[in-house]
């Protein structure tokens, strides 16, 4: 299958962080999603990604491409919003209204849809004839997120698109994500916090730590490998005890993660015919926790 | 018009039309004291412009557009470059047309050319240094320097009128040797200040391109 985004071994350093040795590949039809705790590099990446702060090392190819030759052609075919969207000023900075930025974006892309963009901003509610500086925080990301949806672009580099939107705004979006990549021609790749909800529809999902990838795996396995067991004291052998992580015991029953279920499977099925042992799905959000703490 | 050309254009010509009314009393008077000063104004007037263009410009929005900084440099340092050419002409123009080169000699022009093309390159190295380093820091850098030019000027000017042997520029003698030959100096200043342009331009891409300072 073609890749439409190919990065390897990316490192870029500041004063007091170092992105290192970060690769990946989007395939079309997919939502990547980067996740990791605050710090722990999810923008940079993005910012690399989306040849807003070029690497200091590796390399990045976006449909075959390279920022270095075609520029241009690769961003009138990604849609990027930044985790604190800006926008153009004027001389009357003060009068630059929605509609006028899109004016101003429009002749810039190749395939600007303003019907489109319309019919975002009248979803997001957001009011054209609104002066820019009077959005608030998560208009002006919604109204990113009109723009970069609006000019048929074929994957999308998202950084915590969701952040200070509210829970049908972030909805909408969700839906806006799946819809983008459902014919399986365009992907997205997202940085985000996992209780922002796009964990809930990314499929690749890659943990950032310090600066590196700790982890990367499809979505569906990793939920799948690792579960939440409880069990009463004593039903479980002890090496399975031992090998589980974020172990609490408490009064009415004991329970802990266990990130290798699949090989556990077979072991626990007497105990859970019993009823001394219950499975339960972990979510990212847990997994992610545990395996910071872990790294 | 492009855009990025039509917000930072704005800046250049409310600077260009104050200081075509010093050019204008020029015109009108023809005393050779006006004049002496009025190049002097145009490395001041071309970083004060530059200044107001990049306060707030949205090279962070720029970036996410399908611009490429190669066009953004062009478009910017291209501005600078015109507007350097202008000054250039109309002073040259406004010399002509008071008959300042059969009065002076050739040292006028020269003074002229050599004042800006000295301005638009500094200019244009304010510009690179600004991606480098950010408008943040570069305000001070040329705030300190476009007052420094404004005082000199001033300076210059009143010792003219006050301070009897006060040297005129046109009459240093740096000036005076170069307009010995003046065939030979004008293409030679226009093709170093070109030449020294280009290399501003290439610098520039590649400081725009690698910097965050001005995102």
């Amino acid at each position: 299958m073609e890749t439409m985004l190919e990065a390897r071994d990316l490192a870029r350093h500041y004063e007091d962080f170092s992105l290192r040795g970060v690769s990946l590949d989007v395939r079309p039809g997919s939502i990547t999603g980067l996740f990791g705790a605050n710090g722990a590099g999810k923008s940079t990446v993005v910012k690399v990604l989306a040849h807003q702060a070029p690497p200091h090392a590796g390399s990045v190819r976006v449909f075959g491409l390279s920022y270095a030759d075609e520029e241009r052609a690769i961003k009138n075919r990604i849609g990027y919003v930044p985790q604190d969207p800006v926008f153009y000023t004027d001389i009357f900075a003060a009068s630059v209204t929605v509609r006028w930025m899109a004016r101003f974006v429009a002749p810039y892309f190749a395939r600007w849809d303003g019907a489109l963009f319309h019919a975002l901003l009248d979803e997001f509610k957001v009011n054209p004839l609104k002066k820019i500086r009077h959005l608030s925080g998560g208009q002006k990301k919604l109204l990113a997120i009109a723009m970069a949806l609006s000019h048929g672009a074929e994957l999308l580099i998202l950084d915590e698109p969701a952040a200070g939107l509210d829970v049908v705004y972030r909805r909408a979006l969700l839906d806006r994500l799946r819809a983008f990549v459902a014919d399986g021609s365009r992907a997205v790749v997202v940085a985000s916090h996992v209780t922002d909800g796009l964990d809930e529809i990314a499929d690749e999902v890659l943990f950032l730590d310090e600066g590196r990838v700790v982890l990367r795996e499809n979505r569906d396995d990793l939920l799948s490998r690792w579960k939440w067991i409880h069990f009463k004291a004593g039903a479980l052998d002890s090496d399975i005890e031992r090998g589980l992580t974020e172990v609490r015991r408490q009064p009415f029953g004991n329970r802990g993660l266990t990130s290798d279920f699949r090989a556990l499977c077979g072991r626990l099925a007497a105990a859970v015919a019993a009823g001394d042992v219950k499975v339960e799905n972990a979510s990212l959000e847990d997994v992610l926790a545990s395996y910071i703490r872990k790294v | 018009m492009d855009p990025i050309l039509r917000r930072s254009i704005i800046y250049y010509l409310t600077h260009f039309v104050i200081w075509f009314g010093m050019l204008s009393r020029f015109l009108i008077v023809g005393d050779w004291p006006t004049f002496e000063i009025i190049p002097l104004f145009v490395p001041a007037w071309l970083a004060s412009s530059l200044l107001f263009s990049e306060r707030e410009e949205s090279y962070a929005f720029l970036r996410t557009l399908p611009v490429a900084d190669r066009a953004i440099v062009r478009t910017k340092l291209g501005l600078i470059l015109s507007m350097g050419a202008l000054y250039w002409v109309l002073m040259t123009v406004a010399a002509f047309a008071r008959g300042l080169g059969s009065a002076t000699g050739p040292a006028v022009f020269v003074y002229v050319g050599l004042v800006a093309a000295i301005g638009l390159l500094i200019a244009a190295g304010f510009q690179v240094l600004i991606w480098r380093f950010g408008i943040t820091v570069m305000t001070g850098v040329i705030v300190v320097y476009t007052g420094v030019v404004l005082i000199a000027t001033l300076v210059h000017t009143a010792s003219m009128r006050f301070t009897p042997g006060w040297s005129e520029v046109t009459r240093m003698r740096g000036v005076v040797w170069l307009a010995g030959a003046p065939w030979l100096t004008h293409p030679v200043l226009v093709g170093l200040t070109l030449l020294a342009f280009y290399g501003l331009v290439q610098a520039g891409i590649r400081v725009k391109a690698s910097s965050e300072a001005c995102l």
